[in-house]
C-alpha cells in the first residue's frame, strides 16, 4: 500500500483483498449510507416542487411546471425580505449569546474546587435543555407580563414608573428570544466545553503555578487555547445552522404587534406556504434557506482552513 | 459485575423498544377495528331506504370505531366515556374526536394534506384545500339514499350552496338548523358584553352606544375598585390572538347597524360591497378604544395575551366588559362561574347590541339559521367504511333518542321528566353537567355532528336544555335572573333589540372570503390585509397621536391592495343579483 504524503499525489490502489479485509465495517457503512441516501438525498428530488404550481392531487410529475415564478413572488415580496433579516439577526445573536454564554459558564463552573457543589449545579443547569418550548414559552410569557414578576420586581426597586409590557415593543423582542435560548440550552452546551477543559493536561496547570501565574492569567493562556479546537470546531457546525433560527420560539412568543421583527423563514412558508396550500412558495423558501446554510458553511470552511488547523471537510 | 451487565442489557431493551413504540398504524387506525365480516353487513342496512329509523344495528353486531378531527379547540372524552358507550351499543359507531391545539386550523389542514394520512370523518375551516387534494368522498349518491334526512336537514337551495364546482356535495353543515318553533333563548354571536353586577349597581339603565357603555364601566371601577376579594376589576379587555382578533377587528360593521358578514358589509339597497374597514363607524370605535386605552381603562396585555390566558382571566370575574362572540367564552367561564360561586357574585354576563348613535338599527343578532357553506362534516378518502359512517351522520339528524343522550343524557341521571312530560334537571345535576371531569367521563355530545335546535320531535321539550325555558331560567344564578327580570327580558337576544328580519341568500359572505387562496389576487390582498390589521390594530388603540396613527395604518393598509379583495366578493355577490 502506498502511503500519501502531504503534498504528493499519489493514489493508493484499493484492491478487493482490502475490501474483504475491512469486510465487516462496509456491511455496517453499507447500511448507513443507503439510509442516507433515502433520507436525505432521495427527498431531496422533492426541490423540483420549487419550479411548479404543485398540488398534492396532480403529484410532483403532473404539476405545472413554472420555473422560477415562485422564487420571483418571494424575493419581490417585502414581507420575505424583512423575514430574511429576521431570521439571520436571530441566528447570529442566538449563536453569539449561547456561545459565549456556554464558553463562560463552562470556565467558571470548572474554577469550582470542590465537587459536591460542582456536580450537581451542572446537572441541575442541563436540565432547562429537556424541558420543551411550549413550557419555556408559557413560563416566559407569563413573567414578562405587565402583571408578570419582571415588572413587579422592577417597579417595587424604582426602577420604573410604570409596568412595561414587553411583548409589546418590537425592540425588546430580539433580546428576550436571545434570553430563551441562554436560558434553555447554556447548561447543555457547556457540557462540550466542561470536557474539553477536563482533557487539558494538568500538568500545564501546575507548571503555570510554578511560573507564578494566577487564576485569571492561568484561564487566559491555558484554559482558552485550550478548548480552541473545540470552540472552532462547534462555530463552525454551529454557523451553518444560523439560519435555522429556529420556528417555536418566534412562533410561540410572537404576536401581531411584533410579526415584523419575529417572523422567521419557517413561521412564513407555514403562513404562505402550508397554510395557503402552496406547497411550491414553501419549498422554493425553503431551498433558498438550504443554499444560503451550504454557502455560509462552505466559506466559514475555507476561512478555518485558512487561519486554523480545525476544519470540517 | 455480571448483575451490572444484565440491568445494561435490559435498560438498553427498553430504550430500543421505547423507540418502536412511535411506530403504530395511523392511517385508518380507528376503522381497522371493524372486522371484514361485518363490512358485509353494515353495506346491506346502509342499502336500506328507510331512512330514519333508529335502528338498532343488532345485526351488524360489531362496533364500528371511526376517528374525527375537528379544527377547533376542545376536549377529548375518556375512551371508556358511558354515554358514547352506550350510543356505540345502539347505534354501532364509536367515534374518537381530536381537537385543534396549539395551531391554527390552515396549518392543521396543511399538515394533514402534506402527509397523507386522514381520519375517517373530518371538519375543517379550510375545506377547499381538502377538496383540492382529494381527501373526501363525495356524498350525493349517500344523500340521496335517505330521501327523509335530505328532505327534512336542507332545502334543495341550501343544498346546493354547498355544490362544489366539479358538482358534488362533499360536506354537510352540522349546525344552525332549527326543527320546529324556535326556541332560541342565547345569542351565539358577536356582542359587547357587560358583567350584569355593573348593570344591577346603576339601576339597570340603557346602554346603546360605546360613550354610554364606557362611561358606566369608568364610573363602577370609580365606585368598585376590588371584588370582594380584593382582586382589582378591569374594565375592559380586547382578544386579538390569531384568528379570534374579530374582538377587535369587525365590531365596525355592527356599530354601523349591519349584520355578521364577517369580512364585508354588504348594502342590500345597491347591492355593492362596503368596506368596514375604511369606513367612518370603525374610525369613531378605534378612537373611543384608543381614548379609553390612554385614560387606563383598557387592560394593557390585551395586544399579546393568548387566548388561554384571556379565558383564564374572564374565568377570575374581574373583567366587567369585552367585545366577543358567545361561544368563544361562554361555555368555558359560564362552566368555571358556577364551580367558583362567581355566578352568585354576579359575574356572567349580558350581551348590549351597540351602534354608533342611539336609537339605530342594530343586526348584532342573526335570527334566522345562517347555513355556512365554508364548512361542515365530511368523509374522508382514508375512511374505510363510508356507508356506515354516512347512516351514523344521519342517525345523529334523524333519531331523537340519539340526540336527546346526545344533549341531555340520561334520563333519570342527567334530567328527568315532570307530569307533563316536560324535562328537568335538578341543581345537582347542572352541576354534574357544567363540571369537566363529568363531561369527559360521561357526557358524549358529537359536538360536530348534525344537530337541531328548536323543539323536539316530541312536540314538548327543545332538543337543547339551555334553550328549554324551564331550564333556561333555572340556570340562572340569582344576579343573573334579577338582571333578566328587571329589564323584562326572557331570553339573551332581547337584550340586544336586533331587527328580526331574514338575511339575503348570500348571507354570511365571510363564509366565501374564509376559502380564498393565495391563486387569485383578491385572496392575496385578504392575506395581506390580514397580516396589516394584526399588526396596526392594537398600534393605533396604543398611538399617543390618534390620527396620526390611523393615517399611518391606512398607508400600510392601501399598500395591500385592498380594492382586489373587494372586487372578487363583490364578483361573488354579482351572482346573487
Amino acid at each position: 500500500m502506498a502511503r500519501k504524503k502531504t503534498n504528493e499525489k499519489v493514489r493508493t490502489k484499493i484492491t478487493f483483498k482490502d475490501i474483504k479485509k475491512q469486510g465487516f465495517l462496509m456491511v455496517v457503512s453499507f447500511f448507513v449510507v443507503v439510509y442516507g441516501i433515502i433520507f436525505y438525498y432521495w427527498p431531496l428530488t422533492g426541490w423540483i416542487m420549487a419550479f411548479q404550481n404543485y398540488k398534492p392531487k396532480k403529484g410532483l410529475l403532473g404539476s405545472k411546471f413554472v420555473g422560477l415564478d415562485k422564487f420571483k413572488f418571494l424575493f419581490e415580496d417585502e414581507v420575505f425580505i424583512k423575514v430574511i433579516r429576521n431570521t439571520f439577526a436571530m441566528g447570529v445573536i442566538n449563536l453569539v449569546t449561547t456561545t459565549i454564554m456556554a464558553v463562560l459558564f463552562a470556565i467558571i463552573l470548572n474554577e469550582v474546587r470542590r465537587a459536591w457543589i460542582k456536580k450537581p449545579i451542572q446537572t441541575i443547569s442541563y436540565l432547562p435543555h429537556f424541558l420543551s418550548w411550549i413550557v419555556v414559552t408559557s413560563i416566559i410569557h407569563v413573567s414578562l407580563s405587565p402583571t408578570g414578576i419582571v415588572n413587579d420586581l422592577l417597579l417595587r426597586f424604582g426602577v420604573i414608573k410604570q409596568a412595561i409590557n414587553f411583548f409589546a415593543f418590537p425592540k425588546y423582542f430580539w433580546p428576550i428570544v436571545a434570553f430563551a435560548n441562554c436560558w434553555k440550552e447554556t447548561g447543555w452546551n457547556a457540557i462540550i466545553y466542561l470536557a474539553a477543559i477536563t482533557a487539558i493536561d494538568p500538568a500545564l496547570y501546575e507548571a503555570a503555578s510554578i511560573d507564578g501565574a494566577d487564576r485569571l492569567q492561568k484561564i487566559r493562556y491555558i484554559t482558552f487555547p485550550g478548548i480552541k479546537p473545540t470552540f472552532l470546531i462547534l462555530l463552525l457546525m454551529n454557523v451553518g445552522n444560523v439560519l435555522n433560527a429556529g420556528f417555536e420560539v418566534q412562533y410561540l412568543l410572537g404576536n401581531g404587534l411584533v410579526q415584523s421583527v419575529s417572523q422567521t423563514i419557517d413561521i412564513y412558508v407555514l403562513k404562505w406556504g402550508i397554510s395557503q396550500n402552496d406547497y411550491s412558495l414553501g419549498t422554493a423558501a425553503g431551498l433558498f434557506k438550504s443554499a444560503v446554510s451550504i454557502a455560509i458553511i462552505v466559506i466559514a470552511n475555507k476561512l478555518a482552513k485558512k487561519y486554523s488547523d480545525q476544519r470540517l471537510f | 459485575m455480571k448483575v451490572k451487565k444484565i440491568a445494561a442489557l435490559l435498560l438498553s431493551c427498553a430504550m430500543m423498544t421505547s423507540l418502536l413504540a412511535g411506530c403504530g398504524n395511523t392511517a385508518g387506525g380507528g376503522a381497522a377495528d371493524t372486522g371484514a365480516a361485518d363490512t358485509a353487513a353494515t353495506a346491506d342496512t346502509a342499502a336500506d331506504t328507510s331512512a330514519d329509523t333508529g335502528s338498532d344495528d343488532a345485526g351488524s353486531g360489531e362496533v364500528t370505531n371511526f376517528t374525527m378531527f375537528i379544527t377547533m379547540p376542545g376536549s377529548e372524552i375518556n375512551d371508556d366515556n358511558e354515554i358514547a358507550q352506550m350510543i356505540a351499543d345502539k347505534w354501532g359507531v364509536k367515534v374518537k374526536e381530536t381537537w385543534l391545539t396549539g395551531q391554527t386550523a390552515s396549518e392543521a389542514t396543511g399538515t394533514l394534506i402534506a402527509g397523507g394520512e386522514y381520519p375517517d370523518f373530518i371538519d375543517s375551516d379550510e375545506m377547499n384545500l381538502l377538496v383540492d387534494a382529494d381527501a373526501l368522498v363525495p356524498l350525493d349518491d349517500y344523500i340521496d339514499q335517505y330521501p327523509e334526512f335530505r328532505d327534512t336537514w336542507f332545502t334543495p337551495e341550501e343544498w346546493d350552496k354547498f355544490r362544489q364546482p366539479d358538482g358534488h356535495i362533499y360536506w354537510i353543515n352540522p349546525f344552525g338548523n332549527t326543527m320546529g318553533e324556535t326556541k332560541q333563548t342565547t345569542h351565539n354571536d358577536e356582542a359587547f358584553w357587560i358583567q350584569v353586577r355593573v348593570l344591577e349597581w346603576a339601576n339597570y339603565p340603557k346602554i346603546e352606544t360605546m360613550d354610554q357603555y364606557f362611561q358606566l364601566l369608568e364610573d363602577y371601577i370609580a365606585a368598585n375598585p376590588t371584588m370582594d376579594d380584593g382582586t382589582e376589576n378591569m374594565a375592559y379587555t380586547i382578544l386579538c390572538e390569531d384568528w379570534r382578533y374579530f374582538c377587535l377587528e369587525n365590531a365596525g360593521q355592527f356599530l354601523a347597524g349591519y349584520p355578521n358578514d364577517g369580512s364585508v358589509i354588504v348594502n342590500k339597497e345597491t347591492m355593492t360591497i362596503e368596506d368596514y374597514n375604511t369606513s367612518e363607524d370603525t374610525k369613531l370605535y378605534l378612537k373611543k378604544l384608543n381614548e379609553e386605552y390612554q385614560k387606563g381603562f383598557v387592560d394593557p396585555e390585551s395586544f399579546t395575551q393568548t387566548y388561554d390566558e384571556y379565558i383564564a382571566k374572564l374565568s377570575t370575574g374581574r373583567v366587567l366588559g369585552m367585545v366577543d362572540q358567545w361561544w368563544d367564552f361562554a361555555y368555558t367561564v359560564n362552566d368555571s362561574f358556577k364551580q367558583s360561586g362567581l355566578d352568585l357574585k354576579g359575574c356572567n354576563y349580558v350581551p348590549l347590541g351597540l351602534t354608533t348613535k342611539p336609537g339605530m338599527e342594530n343586526r348584532w343578532h342573526t335570527y334566522d339559521d345562517t347555513v355556512n357553506q365554508a364548512s361542515g362534516i365530511a368523509i374522508t378518502t382514508d375512511c374505510a367504511d363510508p356507508d356506515k359512517a354516512f347512516k351514523f351522520l344521519v342517525d345523529c339528524a334523524m333519531d331523537q333518542e340519539l340526540h336527546d343522550l346526545r344533549f341531555w343524557g340520561v334520563q333519570g341521571v342527567d334530567y328527568d321528566v315532570d307530569a307533563d312530560g316536560l324535562f328537568y334537571r335538578t341543581d345537582e345535576q347542572r352541576q354534574n353537567w357544567a363540571d369537566t371531569s363529568y363531561q369527559a367521563a360521561h357526557r358524549c355530545q358529537y359536538t360536530y355532528f348534525p344537530q337541531w335546535h328548536g323543539t323536539s320531535r316530541d312536540g314538548k321539550n327543545a332538543n337543547k336544555p339551555e334553550e328549554q325555558p324551564s331550564e333556561f331560567m333555572n340556570d340562572m344564578a340569582e344576579p343573573l335572573k334579577n338582571c333578566f327580570n328587571a329589564y323584562g327580558y326572557t331570553t339573551y337576544p332581547q337584550f340586544i333589540g336586533s331587527v328580526v328580519e331574514t338575511n339575503g341568500p348570500w348571507f354570511p359572505m365571510y363564509s366565501y372570503s374564509n376559502n380564498f387562496t393565495t391563486e387569485t389576487p383578491g385572496g392575496v390582498a385578504w392575506a395581506k390585509m390580514g397580516e396589516v390589521k394584526h399588526e396596526w390594530l392594537p398600534k393605533v388603540v396604543m398611538a399617543k397621536d390618534f390620527d396620526k396613527g390611523y393615517a399611518e395604518y391606512m398607508d400600510a393598509y392601501n399598500a395591500c391592495k385592498p380594492e382586489d379583495f373587494i372586487a372578487e366578493m363583490q364578483a361573488i355577490l354579482d351572482t346573487f343579483k
